[in-house]
């Protein structure tokens, strides 16, 4: 199968968009690399307090002219901006592949995912509108008006460089906020894309920056005065021990969105066949790096005797490791790979640790990803295939720790609630689905389960843009979510009008 | 039998209906006598490589459908050659035509089965273009008789 052209030609070095302007940075630079081919594809600038000064003190000038601009023309911006993505979707999605290493399939759909969240923010003279009540006594009028905020900070992770970013830009801008977002460094180009194409659409200088960057930009950001809110998304500690409370401390809203370790719990009346598919995708897909990744895989014996349960047991074991073992693992740009590689070497290892952690634990490897065979020769250092163990009790490190890597871990359970309070021994609190045809299993699950994002026979239980993204317990920190009428709470405040006229 | 990726099938759509509106294309210079049914055929396939590319991009999302594969096809299995001899005549280009439109045919209804469990815009878009090119298969083997 042939490799799809790459977009990124040579070794673009990208800059700063600050107040409608392309600005080389004074920071050292440092490369992108390809992670499937070992390429470097571009350089990034590891920007200096300083820059994102610049970016802030832009964005807080262009607030009251945006602020001022009617929210229709603010969304015709938006429309525009969707209608630009929609012409670049495909060079928008194989930027992906190149920079973070997801297959072209995925990356599609990280571009459908990130448009969406244009499109729903698009409505915003809708969504923004207040509510009033007449005559709260006589002759007393009463209403409430949602008012941006002026600039917010977004921290972007590496595991979806497009459409995470868009949890948050969109709505912001829409209800006439400005930004400054930082992309991850490990793969800027996609954000770097979309502001070029921000600016095309007509958004004003300094509505819209990005400022390329580590942790000298985001620590810049969490204290900088002049930033009303962030918006975060990676890992726990820094979501929860730097980001989160660092905003507490200066005053500012708050979205961080962090760790997991989801679990799917398979239960005797699922449609294996059906619920080996979806767990693909959930355990492996976007080669485990998403935070609504399954990574236990609980068998639930509710009402079996043992025998019965041992037999269910291994139908389902047999059809989840046969489906993994034919995943085809290489550069996602060729059309005949089904998993792409860790986003880098380093995590790659990270991973590899894992395994011979849950080894030296005792859990039994039965699907073993460490050599894995790659499609199209590429350089190793950053593949590992789909890996499976049995065996494995919830005070393992593989059954309580995030991976993020195709790790899946076969958990047993004696049913329903033995797999719910395994849930909530966890501290993680992102997602949990449930596989069953019962509907009173399902609503049992759904109901009692701490987890702020849900699966019914759905694997990855991704919200849409017009719902919040959710989360709870360790996974998440801050009141309102990313995305849908949340995010629009977020990046406004609440103004109550109580209006007599004599 | 291969499984093949979504993204492997959009590709096979582009570069089938590509090369259907050329071969259409090349039709309409050849027989001037029906080069408005020829050339109407050229700019249908066109717009079919739009309606489906566009329904996979609309549809496709990273959560739900990119790890789908679509199992037991065989791409080779749909291959016409479709490269016209000088001076072919009406009769045996009608025929190579019609043998195209029967591949295009089968390979659209195969994907369109096998991608029943996907959102209902995919198979419809894959059985809406199956009944375009029926269709023109009436209308090539009309021209036949």
């Amino acid at each position: 199968m042939a490799i799809l052209e790459e977009p990124i030609k040579g070794t673009p070095e990208l800059e700063n968009f600050i107040d409608g302007e392309w600005v080389a940075s004074d920071g050292e630079m440092k490369d992108v690399v390809n992670p499937a081919t070992g390429k470097a594809i571009a350089r990034v600038p590891i920007s200096t307090k300083e820059e994102l000064g610049a970016a802030v003190q832009a964005a807080r000038k262009a607030y009251p002219e945006w602020r001022r601009t009617p929210p229709l023309a603010r969304a015709r911006c938006l429309f525009r901006l969707k209608e630009l993505m929609e012409q670049n979707f495909e060079e928008l999605s194989r930027v992906q592949t190149m920079e973070h290493g997801k297959t072209i399939d995925e990356s599609r759909g990280e571009t459908r995912r990130g448009i969406e969240n244009v499109e729903v923010p698009a409505g915003i003279p809708t969504l923004m509108m207040g509510e009033n009540l007449e005559d709260i006594a006589s002759g007393i009028d009463e209403y409430l008006v949602r008012q941006p905020l002026g600039v917010f900070g977004i921290i972007g992770p590496y595991n979806f460089p497009f459409m995470v970013p868009l949890w948050f830009a969109p709505y912001a801008v829409a209800t006439g906020n400005c930004v400054v977002l930082k992309p991850s460094s490990e793969d800027p180009i996609s954000q770097h894309k979309i502001v070029e194409l921000a600016d095309e659409a007509g958004i004003p200088p300094g509505v819209w920056n990005v400022v390329h960057g580590g942790r000298t930009v985001v620590s810049s950001m969490l204290d900088h005065p002049d930033i009303k809110g962030i918006c975060f998304v990676g890992s726990t500690p820094v979501g929860r021990d730097v980001v989160y409370k660092r905003c507490g401390e200066t005053g500012k809203r708050v979205i961080s969105q962090c760790g997991a370790k989801n679990f799917a719990v398979v239960m005797p009346d699922a449609d294996i066949s059906m619920t080996v598919a979806s767990c693909m995708t959930s355990f492996f897909g976007n080669t485990g790096q998403r935070c609504l990744a399954n990574g236990n895989l609980v068998i639930a014996g509710e009402g079996l005797t043992d025998s019965e349960y041992e037999a269910f047991y291994e139908k389902v074991k047999k059809a989840f490791v046969d489906a993994a073992s034919r995943i085809r693992v290489g550069y996602g740009l060729d059309e005949s790979v089904q998993m792409g590689p860790l986003r880098d070497r380093r995590k790659a290892e990270r991973v590899l640790g894992y395994i011979e952690r849950g080894i030296q634990e005792g859990a039994k490897l039965i699907l073993d990803g460490r050599d894995p065979e790659i499609i199209g020769g590429w350089p190793s250092d950053c593949f590992v295939g789909p890996t499976i163990f049995e065996d494995v009790s919830c005070d393992m490190t593989i059954a309580k720790e995030e991976i993020f890597g195709p790790v899946a871990s076969i958990v047993r359970a004696s049913g329903l609630d033995q797999a719910i309070d395994m849930i909530h021994s966890n501290p993680f609190g992102n997602a949990a689905s449930i596989f069953t045809a019962s509907g009173k299993w399902a609503r049992e699950f759904q109901y009692r389960v701490e987890c702020g994002n849900i699966g019914v026979n759905i694997g990855v239980a991704a919200p849409m843009a017009f719902f919040p993204f959710s989360g709870m317990k360790d996974s998440f920190f801050g009141s309102l979510h990313g995305q849908g009428r949340e995010a629009v709470r977020f990046f406004t405040e609440s103004k109550v009008v109580i209006q007599r006229w004599f | 039998m291969e499984n093949l990726t979504a993204s492997s099938i959009i590709s096979y759509v582009q570069s089938l209906e590509d090369g259907s509106a050329a071969f259409y294309g090349e039709l309409a210079e050849r027989f001037k006598g029906h080069r408005d049914s020829f050339a109407a055929f050229a700019a249908e396939s066109k717009k079919n490589k739009v309606t489906v590319v566009r329904t996979y991009q609309e549809t496709i999302t990273d959560a739900l459908e990119a790890c789908f594969c679509f199992e037991g096809l065989e791409l080779a299995s749909y291959a016409v050659d479709t490269a016209l001899a000088e001076g072919v005549s009406l009769t045996d280009a009608l025929n190579v035509a019609i043998e195209l439109e029967d591949a295009a045919i089968r390979f659209y209804l195969e994907v369109a089965e096998r991608s029943e469990a996907l959102l209902a815009t995919i198979p419809r878009a894959f059985k809406r273009v199956a009944r375009k090119r029926s269709k023109r298969k009436d209308c090539l083997e009309a021209l036949l008789q």
